[in-house]
């Protein structure tokens, strides 16, 4: 009887172990993304995910499932600040002594785009709306540059906006000279250039530092911007801006293909839409 | 508002020669440019380039004055067949409050060569990296 009992009490602790081993990476998983961390950056990849950048890591978040990405290696503990998603779906990220990094999916590596750089003071980055090759990076003091082959070449083509910028973004919204727009959210509110870079004037009038701005993708004269938590909406391409009422400081957004408008807040949650227009968690 | 691509005209040599030569010569059509330049851009152009002033603000009707050709502009960021487009076809700035042409077209006034000739003789206003970043950097 007393074996009997033994052996029963040794299967339910395999059980319960067995069952502990499978649950708890994921547990992990979602705390370490809903641990309270404020979410500094989002994006989405190729297939749609949710890409959610924060000062424990970065990682990739859909319906299903939750998965850490290693971010790339730095010497001096530099920090992503920024991330950007190119026309082929490819993952750049950036930050202050880290300069521009792309994702490869396919070998889980992050390769270095700095050869070209000036130095590593990349403080806000952006990809061209429809050209994957085209990449733009700003450097503080050394102004703004451009790459047309992915990164391989940078070479500096302005020197931005009066203001530095925080906060990058390249729109195909129609009426540029060229092929699109260059947004960029700087310490007086949003600058607004065609992507000749022909000049940098204002994107109406609304004012204060900029921690995040993106766009629409499928109504581009839609642009979204940040200024000390607060989310500004332009329907016109940044000529007027109204406030909108989101129940927690906002620090990132992005536009996923499922969710519409996604905005991460202060205290790490990751807000949407629903069909009422209520802000609520994603995926929930 | 972006014009389509088969617009795009550009007779003779698109990456255009209008810069003074390292003789100093000045090449073909330079003459003739300046000449039409003064005739129908220069008023509101400036005579030497310099656009009007403020050119980088909307005025008081809402629209974006007449920008610098010389090399305080954005002209040298643009290539010629974009160039060409514009003086062909005109062009209003997308934000402007009016809906007029506030660059009118003038491809019924000139013709193909001498709308050349002007971006020939644009070049000369502005400095070496200038010329050599315009058909090095600007799209088509």
């Amino acid at each position: 009887m007393r074996a009997m009992v033994s052996r029963l009490n040794s299967a339910v602790s395999g059980l319960f172990l067995f069952a502990f081993v499978a649950v708890m990476p994921t547990l992990v998983q979602a705390q370490s993304v809903n641990e309270g961390q404020s979410v500094r950056a989002l994006t989405t990849d190729s297939s749609g995910a949710l890409l959610v950048l924060r000062q424990s890591g970065l990682f990739a978040m859909d319906s299903q499932n939750t998965t850490e990405i290693p971010l790339p290696p730095s010497d001096s503990g530099a920090q992503p600040r920024s991330m950007a998603k190119g026309a082929d779906g490819s993952l750049y990220l950036s930050g202050p002594g880290l300069g521009i990094w792309r994702y490869d999916e396919a070998s889980k590596r992050w390769q270095s785009l700095n050869d070209t750089l000036p130095d590593l003071g990349v403080t806000a980055i952006a990809a061209h709306a429809t050209q994957a090759k085209t990449l733009y990076a700003y450097l503080g003091a050394s102004g703004m540059f451009r790459s047309r082959n992915g990164g391989a070449e940078w070479v500096k083509v302005d020197s931005g906006p009066r203001e530095p910028v925080q906060a990058f973004l390249h729109s195909d919204m129609p009426g540029s000279m060229e092929s699109g727009w260059l947004f960029a959210g700087t310490t007086r509110g949003v600058a607004r250039s065609m992507d000749c870079f022909c000049f940098w004037g204002d994107a109406g009038e609304l004012r204060g530092t900029v921690s995040a701005i993106d766009y629409d993708p499928s109504a581009p004269e839609n642009v979204y911007a940040v200024i000390e938590g607060q989310l500004h909406h332009s329907s016109d391409g940044g000529e007027t801006w109204a406030g909108l009422e989101i129940p927690q400081a906002v620090t990132a957004l992005t536009f996923s293909p499922s969710e519409g408008l996604v905005v991460g807040t202060k205290n790490g949650e990751l807000l949407s839409q629903n069909a009422s227009g209520e802000w609520v968690p994603v995926y929930e | 508002m972006v014009f389509p691509a088969g617009l795009a005209r550009c007779p003779g040599p698109c990456d255009g020669g209008g810069a003074p030569t390292d003789s100093g010569s000045v090449p073909a059509g330079v003459t003739e440019g300046r000449q039409i330049y003064e005739q129908y851009c220069a008023a509101c152009h400036g005579w030497q380039g310099e656009g009007a002033a403020d050119w980088n603000k909307p005025d008081e009707k809402g629209e974006m004055p007449p920008p610098p050709h010389d090399e305080t502009g954005h002209t040298w960021r643009h290539s010629d067949a974009m160039l060409f487009r514009m003086i062909a076809e005109g062009w209003r700035h997308p934000f402007n409050k009016t809906d007029r042409l506030t660059m009118p077209a003038f491809e019924d006034t000139l013709t193909d060569q001498e709308i050349q000739s002007v971006i020939n003789y644009l070049k000369t206003l502005w400095t070496e990296d200038q010329r050599r970043y315009q058909p090095n950097e600007s799209q088509e």
